[in-house]
């Protein structure tokens, strides 16, 4: 290098420099504004009920922690645990259903062919179309008159039998992805459609499948409507339902617990997401078709 | 090929028995439902909305009448407000609402239209409840067409309520019989002498300008359409706008902003118009002293007022019309009930109750003292029954009224809109 070319160097270097300097802080503060209603949630959590409405303050000046000793004695005589036992047994219920039954109904979709495929897939993709509204009230009919009111069955029927179908949409994507030789071969080694669904297309839809169960977690963790409708039994509601107890429009509404609960509720989600994120990575890496 | 095909088949419907048997396996893990009835124990099913106090002291009533009726047993269910009239909506359609549940005024004749309450009085005729004892003519609040659509647990009426250390203050009092000039002075004074806007937005609130139409020989509602014109409405929300742009009204963005705290709690304005048992709110919420004061009248002496009230109804379709006609009777008449209960659904409704009751804290004193004056004024009228569809007026007025307050929409566009959606709602 000489001494002719080095100041030149240096103003590109320096350029770049600030040139970096500058976007780390724009990343940084688009990062506080999506931050911010989180860092509020957690904050308010340890303010005192009054505080939570009154003060605008994002962190609480003196911290309390009995919004959450107050989730200890329940809400209106049922525990708090029993929300979180229903909402996960739903939520697992749910993925184990969506899974299963999404990637069954994608196989034949895509290895099988049968008459009127193109037509009951067209069929599928156009139920995503029908608005919930539309078939709330005689779904409801429906399992009144079954007596499934007020269990989870009414929730969990529909992921069982393919009925999200979204989710079979995206397992038919990938699975057209996967080449054909290997169920060729699988075929030509004596498989059958079943065992060729379980231990040659399966274990290659990993990340289809992680994905799905990610997503339908969430979903069915969220869901406020379909609880709302289906259980009557406040020890059966789910945590959203139990969010719903702390408010109170005529009275002295409890925003500490509910602030407290909402956070605790984000817990499971979080967690799910950890675990399962690993293998949505791990299998991308894995199956090496892509 | 043929052959090829009918292994498919073959397949598919195996596949299809897995997964039937997989929803067979999810069904034994949900609990089964079905009133057991070996011993002639019937259950009904009772729902309302409301907060945590609420739920508690109920399930305390239910294991009281459970313990005086030991066949029937009583399955609560229980959300909040907005929750519990959207289920209720759904159950109705799907014909599985529940046995007893808490309702109000607004939905009698929307919910008798669909044919899903009982007409209380068949029960009474047939001596499994009783229709007497209700204070200060409460009970024609449950009342429309002739029948009886439900039975009042409480009675509430609207109040003003006022931040006490404002008004005094200001060295305002508010008094009986004072007329809405007085009241728009007495604003003007505290906004004068404390900076601090009067109101915190009175005409978007249906049942104010009910109270305000009643005073003037009209009603927010006939049987079936609303009572007032557009112009009676366009002149009211123009007289608010024009508050609002005096600051003798708060700025509708600042009382946005507080939500879901009152601006009357927040400090931003000195008074509210709301139901006087909502008042506990106040006190939880704000920082100040709150109380009751009376509504303004046009003549200097008639409010307009009448009870409101929550009330329990029937499913006409209930399986035991008897034992939801004596679980009626005994959550309205039982003292020990009333004792229990408190007036946290209203003043209780009947005699036998609100003599078992008495108020300790300020509060509830405030109330009470408050809704006898009234009676005593000798201004309590008769409700209008609420047509159909009154809900959702309730909700468009709330909506249309606040963007009137700023200045988003000119009141006569807004009184013609409240007028369009109305036609909808009566209609629907």
């Amino acid at each position: 290098m000489t001494t002719a070319t080095s100041p030149a160097v240096h103003t590109a270097n320096e350029r770049r420099r600030t040139g970096s300097i500058a976007w780390h802080v724009g990343a940084l503060v688009v990062l506080a504004v999506v931050l911010y209603p989180v860092i509020w949630v957690v904050g308010a959590a340890f303010k005192p009920s009054k505080d939570i409405i009154a003060s605008l303050d994002l962190l609480p000046t003196k911290p309390v922690w009995e919004n959450f000793s107050g989730l200890a004695d329940g809400i209106s005589g049922i525990s708090i645990s029993s929300f979180f036992v229903n909402s996960l047994t739903y939520a697992l219920l749910a993925v184990v259903g969506v899974v299963l039954s999404s990637s069954l109904t994608a196989y034949a979709f895509t290895k099988i062919r049968f008459a009127g495929r193109n037509l009951m897939f067209t069929l599928m993709i156009g139920t995503l179309l029908l608005p919930y509204h539309v078939l709330l009230i005689p779904q409801y009919v429906m399992f009144r008159n079954l007596e499934l009111v007020d269990t989870l069955v009414p929730l969990v029927a529909g992921k069982f039998l393919a009925t999200e179908a979204f989710f079979v949409f995206l397992m038919v994507q990938f699975m057209r992805g996967l080449p054909r030789e290997l169920d060729e071969a699988a075929k030509l080694d004596g498989c059958g459609h079943l065992r060729t669904y379980w231990s040659i297309v399966l274990p290659l839809c990993r990340p289809a499948l992680i994905t799905s169960a990610i997503f339908t977690f969430i979903n069915a963790w969220n869901d406020f409507m379909g609880p709302l409708i289906y259980l009557n039994t406040p020890s059966k509601y789910t945590v959203s339902l139990g969010l719903m107890m702390f408010r109170d429009q005529e009275g002295i509404a409890n925003y500490g617990g509910m602030i407290a609960m909402s956070l605790v509720a984000l817990v499971p989600v979080i967690a799910f997401f950890m675990a399962f994120q690993r293998y949505l990575i791990d299998g991308m890496a894995t199956s090496g078709l892509k | 090929m043929g052959d090829n095909m009918s292994v498919e088949r073959r397949t598919v419907l195996k596949a299809v028995g897995a997964s039937l048997t997989t929803l067979g396996l999810a069904a034994t893990t949900g609990c089964g439902g079905g009133s057991g009835s070996g011993d002639g124990t019937v259950t009904i099913r009772y729902a309302w909305w409301g907060g945590e106090p609420r739920a508690i002291a109920i399930k305390k009533t239910i294991a009281l009448f459970e313990k005086k009726f030991p066949k029937i047993k009583v399955k609560p269910e229980f959300t909040d407000y907005e929750a519990f009239w959207e289920k209720f909506q759904t159950q109705a359609s799907g014909g599985n609402p529940p046995d007893v549940f808490q309702n109000s005024v607004t939905f009698l004749r929307k919910y008798d239209k669909r044919g899903v309450l009982m007409d209380l009085k068949t029960q009474a005729d047939a001596g499994n409840l009783s229709l007497d004892n209700f204070r200060n003519g409460v009970l024609s609040a449950g009342q429309a067409d002739g029948k009886q659509l439900g039975i009042p647990v409480g009675a509430n009426t609207m109040a003003l309520v006022i931040d006490l250390k404002a008004f005094e203050k200001a060295g305002v009092k508010p008094k009986f019989g004072w007329t809405w000039d007085e009241y728009f002075d007495a604003l003007q004074t505290i906004q004068d002498k404390l900076k601090i806007a009067g109101d915190t937005g009175y005409f978007s609130i249906m049942y104010l300008y009910d109270l305000y139409l009643r005073q003037n020989g009209k009603a927010f509602y006939t049987d079936s359409d609303l009572g007032f014109t557009e112009d009676d409405l366009t002149q009211w929300w123009e007289d608010g706008y024009k508050r609002v742009r005096s600051g003798l009204v708060a700025d509708p963005k600042k009382i946005e902003q507080v939500k879901p705290k009152s601006g009357l709690s927040a400090g931003l304005a000195a008074s509210e118009f709301t139901w006087d048992n909502f008042s506990i709110r106040y006190e939880g919420e704000g920082e100040s002293d709150y109380g009751l004061a009376p509504i303004p009248t046009t003549d200097g002496k008639d409010t307009g007022q009448y009870l409101g009230s929550l009330m329990l109804s029937a499913f006409t379709g209930t399986k035991h019309p008897k034992e939801v006609a004596q679980f009626i009777d005994f959550m309205t008449h039982d003292p020990e009930v009333g004792k229990i209960m408190g007036y946290d659904r209203g003043i209780l409704a009947t005699s036998e109750q609100y003599e078992a009751f008495t108020p300790t804290d300020d509060n509830n004193k405030g109330v009470k003292a408050y809704e006898e004056e009234v009676a005593a004024a000798g201004v309590l009228g008769k409700i209008t029954p609420h047509p159909s569809g009154a809900d959702v007026i309730e909700a468009a007025f709330l909506r249309i009224g606040g963007e009137v307050a700023q200045g988003k929409t000119k009141p006569a566009d807004a009184a013609k809109a409240l007028f369009s959606e109305a036609k909808a709602a009566f209609a629907g």
